[in-house]
């Protein structure tokens, strides 16, 4: 909302004029400053004359000869324009006076007769367009003032971003009224005098839709002269960004703009039947509106309709069949009150946001109504002349009373803390209008222009906004205790792991298409898939059942960007149309850790041998998770998901229950999101993970020497080793310290087979271990290495 | 010469001798020809038998004196030695200590979750929980427990992602802010509450330099006895000074939300400027960075929920997790928190 500084003194005698008190005024009230312009006139010099007389020049047909007095007698001074007469009272730049352009006025002769200085029009003086004539200034503007102050520069004007709480603040009335609150001083309402004449209007306003209309009032002016606005309307409207149209179209702009009731004038002689209805529309009805679009109603649009159908959209645009031509001479004024959740669907069902419907939309007070009307009223007769019709009409379907709340101190103090007496807090509400009566409760009548405030805590924000947010002292809540627990706890360690393995957290939309899950060659259904109803574009409309597209498209994104080797891992939700588990009211929504990783990967050393990602990288990766969250009974099973490599891929269970995979990417999906690389990828349900484990029961490290041998064994090249390992670890008992396998290959030489060599530790807690001890416990191993099938090597 | 005056030379003679080797070969070498068989020392030891009875112990000691002495100042030179010889096959294996040739592998946290944590751990530090709850929620939860009327507009489907699941009459959604756990949290449990809910939410908004249609805030929530205005303003402040630094300010200015009355817009005094300097990229001159919204939790969200307004009185805020990385950052567009550039993540 802008709010020229010059018309708001018109309706507060404001303490201060200062640009940053105001403006922190303005904050301190909620009505942010979203920008402040100071407008300065483009001139110097320029002061208000009157014209004396006017004489034909001698020499020339088309310029006269003027005698002008600003301030200090008559001055000559030669003029093309024919648009005044003597007497008009005009702008006069003198000798050495400058207009914009760095245009300076000189004394000069005009084919033989002196000038001295020009009579301006609104273009010289870049306050419009209007070059047809010089400007003739209305009112009694005093001679020889500067012309700055008849137009009122300079000037600020604050733009204000009003919250759709206060509909009543989107007018320079109500802004006025806040900041006559915040100052403590008074405010003043304009003046509004309208003459009427005899009669009544012959147009007959039926409200049948009593719902959606609670008031219309509407007032006949007859005889009018639609032309053009006078200067200074016209230039108050062009400071807060409005263009001017006519007088009467523009004393409708500039009524909404100052007391914030939208109202609207059609041409009466339009109206067919002599008959306004104001309902429903029917289906399919249409309506040209005043943008010369042409609208299709619905059956929820409330319209105003004539004897030849829809006239005017409610409350948001007129129509163009009885908008105010310049042919106009009879002019019906209209200002009603909408029911705010109608205008709101139909302004956004017709993409058609004005500024009465974003009023409308919000609550304007009923009881403006006609206030407005009379005010709007008495100017267009004083602009376009005419005769204001003594009858007019006004409809109230449904009556607005003031809401009348109860409010005790000690609430206000439950709030706000203490320091606040009966006496602060009425004096706050009467300052903004409010009636109080009583002392505790606090009985209290709020105007009906304050829709917002119906309760005691909407009383309390009113006390809290005026007194000042500003002034409450920071304090702290007194003992809360709380922390991470054990899943957020454990959900930072796993961070920890992955980032420490050199991952890279990523974050990712998690909208799909169908066609991304194609890739995938996801086993899911269309149907398993939760749909976004109103998606932003076609191709995101389904949420992410898997993690793997996000984190694929951000390892293409940064293949194509140049970068080789880098590892991405994403926590977040995936989804699906089954029912959740613990609400079933809403769709199966569990978080998932998921990861890819390409190129190079772990330490890196100039020239050295390098490890490049792959199945075997996502299980190492695995592997760190599960020793930093502690992770007991996990079991690693080779497993063929889709999307995954077929023979590179893991499946991992805790206690028996699968989580996910681990494993590499599958090449054709790949190939699907243009990766040609090897990919490590993962993804495994985070809830499971991150449930708390039982602490660790320490083991004390021996202090005895070891014994170490190592076994090499022949095993079929389709056997896990992870199976031979488990058997050899059953038969090796408590003695086993560690195992690790150091070697596997497969060579032609070996047909089917792959060779796996181990060496084991064996350290006992108590004492030296002997040959003796570890003969028969490494025979024992290799006998059940056998049972698996294994057959040992260089035995 | 007589077996003294023979060690006594060797023993005046052997310093200058041991000085003058310059590698541990030439001392092992003179060690023997000072302390071996054949070496003047070794000589009067061989012949101590054939010496008179009487002489004996005079030269034993004499010997011993010389024994040790040499000895002595062969250790001390070979320890010198030794050190210098180090000293050299350590400069040989000198690397280029400025060329990185091997390099561990350093992750990162997606800037995002960096400020969630931040954020979280400085709530926890006050005593307060981690909730946490669905993005695709029933409306009940993300509008009309919050006290948004049927009719308000950012139901609508210009603002608000629906779901084509579940009941028509109970609405799903991508819930548009991380306020519905405020309600979900207080079903669930007993005053007072002390929550801090950091979380994904939904916009119907096409990506560009200052939106997304998926972004993350940090609500939270108290709900007490005897919670005021004042302690919204403290705790804000507190979290301000920990988060931007201790010189921090902040100020409130009246707003709406539907959930909370009063309501608030929380500014933080400018951390790059000191204070409105013209034209500073953080602030563009005001001094303030407008930083979240907030506001006492309006009676009808704690009825809501079967609170009693008449008992608890609490506050609320909510803060966008992107705009506070945005501002300490001085990011200029937040399509770099969905890029997954690794050159933009590892920086953090």
């Amino acid at each position: 909302m802008k709010v020229p500084l010059t018309w708001l003194q018109e309706f507060i005698d404001l303490p201060t004029t200062d640009v940053g008190e105001l403006s922190y005024a303005f904050d301190m009230l909620g009505l942010t400053v979203e920008n402040v312009e100071t407008i300065r006139p483009e001139w110097s010099d320029v002061l208000v004359g009157k014209v004396l007389e006017i004489a034909p020049h001698p020499d020339a047909d088309k310029i006269r000869v003027c005698q002008v007095d600003t301030g200090s007698g008559p001055n000559q001074i030669i003029c093309g324009a024919w648009n005044f007469e003597a007497g008009a009272m005009v702008p006069v730049a003198a000798p050495g006076a400058v207009l914009p352009g760095d245009f300076e006025i000189g004394q000069r002769s005009i084919r033989g007769v002196e000038s001295n200085g020009m009579i301006c029009s609104e273009r010289e003086l870049g306050l419009g367009d209007d070059h047809a004539g010089i400007l003739v200034l209305d009112g009694d503007p005093k001679i020889g003032s500067p012309f700055a102050d008849y137009v009122e520069l300079p000037d600020v004007v604050f733009d204000l971003a009003v919250t759709p709480n206060r509909p009543d603040a989107m007018s320079i009335l109500g802004v006025a009224r806040d900041l006559a609150a915040h100052f403590n001083v008074e405010h003043r309402m304009p003046e509004i005098q309208m003459r009427t004449v005899e009669g009544s209007t012959e147009i007959e306003i039926r409200v049948e839709d009593r719902a959606g209309c609670r008031r219309f009032t509407a007032r006949e002016i007859t005889g009018v002269t639609v032309g053009p606005s006078p200067f200074n309307v016209r230039h108050r409207l062009h400071k807060i960004g409005v263009r001017s149209i006519s007088n009467v179209v523009d004393v409708t702009n500039y009524v909404m703009f100052e007391l914030g009731h939208p109202l609207h004038a059609f041409d009466a002689d339009s109206i067919s039947g002599e008959r306004l209805v104001v309902k429903r529309a029917s289906e399919g009805d249409t309506l040209v509106t005043l943008d010369d679009e042409e609208r299709v109603l619905t059956s929820e649009d409330l319209i105003i309709y004539d004897d030849d159908g829809p006239t005017s959209m409610s409350g948001t645009m007129g129509g163009a069949r009885s908008e105010v031509s310049d042919a106009t001479t009879r002019v019906l004024m209209e200002a009603a009150s909408w029911d705010p959740p109608t205008i709101m669907y139909m302004s956004r069902r017709h993409d058609l946001l004005s500024e009465a419907s974003t009023r409308f939309e919000r609550g304007v007070d009923p009881n403006l109504a006609d206030i407005a009307n009379q005010r709007a009223s008495a100017m267009v007769a004083d602009l376009a002349g005419g005769e204001i019709l003594r009858g007019a009409v006004d409809v109230i379907s449904t009556p607005t009373a003031p809401a009348v709340v109860d409010l005790r101190l000690s609430d206000v103090e439950r709030l706000l803390g203490s320091g606040f007496t009966v006496d602060s807090v009425s004096g706050i509400l009467t300052r903004l209008g409010m009636d109080v009566e009583g002392s505790d409760p606090m009985v209290v009548t709020v105007p009906t222009y304050r829709p917002d405030v119906t309760r005691p805590a909407d009383l309390i924000e009113e006390v809290a906004r005026i007194y000042g947010f500003d002034n409450f002292e920071a304090t702290l809540p007194s003992g809360p205790s709380g922390g991470l627990n054990p899943e957020q706890q454990r959900q930072r360690v796993l961070q920890t792991a992955l980032t420490g393995a050199g991952l890279h957290q990523a974050v990712s939309l998690p909208f799909v298409s169908v066609e991304d899950l194609t890739h995938l060659r996801s086993e899911l259904a269309e149907s398993a898939l939760l749909t976004v109803k109103n998606p932003l574009r076609d191709e995101e409309s389904k949420l992410r059942p898997t993690m793997l597209p996000g984190l694929l498209d951000a390892i293409r994104y940064n293949l194509s960007r140049g970068a080789r080797s880098f590892g991405l891992f994403e926590i977040g939700k995936v989804f699906s149309s089954s029912p959740d588990e613990d609400d079933p009211r809403l769709p199966d929504q569990p978080d998932r850790v998921a990861w890819a990783v390409v190129g190079d990967v772990g330490t890196h050393t100039l020239g050295g041998p390098t490890v490049k990602a792959d199945g075997a990288v996502s299980l190492a990766l695995w592997r760190r998770l599960e020793k930093s969250l502690g992770l007991r009974d996990v079991e690693v099973r080779p497993s063929s998901p889709p999307g995954f490599h077929p023979g590179r891929t893991a499946e991992i269970l805790l206690a028996g229950v699968p989580v996910g995979h681990v494993g590499e990417l599958s090449p054709r999906t790949g190939r699907a999101f243009e990766i040609s690389n090897r990919v490590a990828v993962a993804e495994l349900d985070l809830a499971p993970l991150l449930r708390p484990v039982t602490p660790v029961k320490a083991k004390t490290p021996s202090v005895f020497p070891f014994i170490e041998f190592d076994l090499s064994f022949l095993v079929d090249s389709s056997q896990s080793v992870s199976e031979l390992l488990a058997a050899m670890r059953g038969a090796g008992g408590e003695l086993v310290e560690t195992e690790r396998v150091f070697d596997e290959f497969v060579s032609s030489d070996l047909g089917e087979k792959k060779a796996v060599a181990i060496r084991y530790r064996l350290r006992a807690s108590d004492r030296t271990l002997t040959n003796d001890d570890a003969g028969p416990i490494r025979t024992a191993m290799i006998e059940a290495a056998q049972k698996t099938g294994a057959v040992l090597r260089g035995a | 010469m007589d077996p003294i005056s023979t060690l006594d030379q060797a023993i005046s003679e052997a310093p200058a001798a041991v000085a003058a080797v310059s590698s541990l070969e030439d001392l092992t070498m003179l060690e023997s020809s000072l302390l071996g068989k054949n070496s003047p020392v070794g000589e009067v030891r061989r012949g101590m038998g054939k010496l008179d009875p009487l002489d004996r112990p005079k030269v034993g000691v004499k010997l011993n004196e010389a024994a040790e002495t040499i000895t002595a100042l062969l250790t001390t030179r070979r320890a010198e030695l030794e050190d210098e010889d180090e000293g050299r096959r350590l400069l040989e294996e000198s690397i280029d200590v400025t060329l990185e040739s091997v390099t561990f592998p350093t992750g990162s946290l997606h800037l995002i979750q960096q400020t969630i944590d931040e954020a979280v751990d400085i709530f926890v530090g006050l005593g307060y929980r981690v909730a946490s709850g669905p993005e695709a929620e029933l409306a009940w939860y993300n509008f009309d427990a919050l006290n948004t009327p049927r009719t308000h507009p950012s139901r609508l489907e210009s603002d608000t992602m629906y779901l084509d699941w579940g009941d028509p009459d109970d609405e799903v959604l991508l819930r548009t802010h991380t306020s519905p756990v405020q309600a979900r949290w207080m079903e669930q449990n007993g005053p007072p509450v002390y929550i801090v809910v950091p979380g994904r939410t939904y916009r119907t908004d096409t990506v560009d330099a200052t939106h997304l249609p998926v972004f993350h805030q940090i609500e939270g929530l108290a709900v007490d006895t005897d919670i005021t205005f004042g302690d919204l303003k403290g705790t804000l402040l507190h979290f301000a000074r920990e988060f931007f630094g201790p010189q921090s300010t902040v100020r409130m200015r009246p707003h709406f939300f539907p959930f909370t009355e009063p309501s608030a817009e929380l500014d933080v005094s400018c951390f790059a400027c000191d204070g409105g300097e013209p034209g500073c990229r953080v602030c563009g001159g005001s001094g303030w960075i407008e930083l979240l919204g907030c506001g006492m939790v309006d009676p009808n969200v704690l009825e809501a929920v079967g609170y009693d307004p008449a008992q608890l009185t609490g506050f609320a805020f909510g803060v966008g997790v992107e705009r506070l990385a945005m501002v300490r950052h001085g990011i200029n567009t937040v399509k770099h928190f969905i890029d997954n550039d690794v050159r933009f993540l590892e920086q953090f």
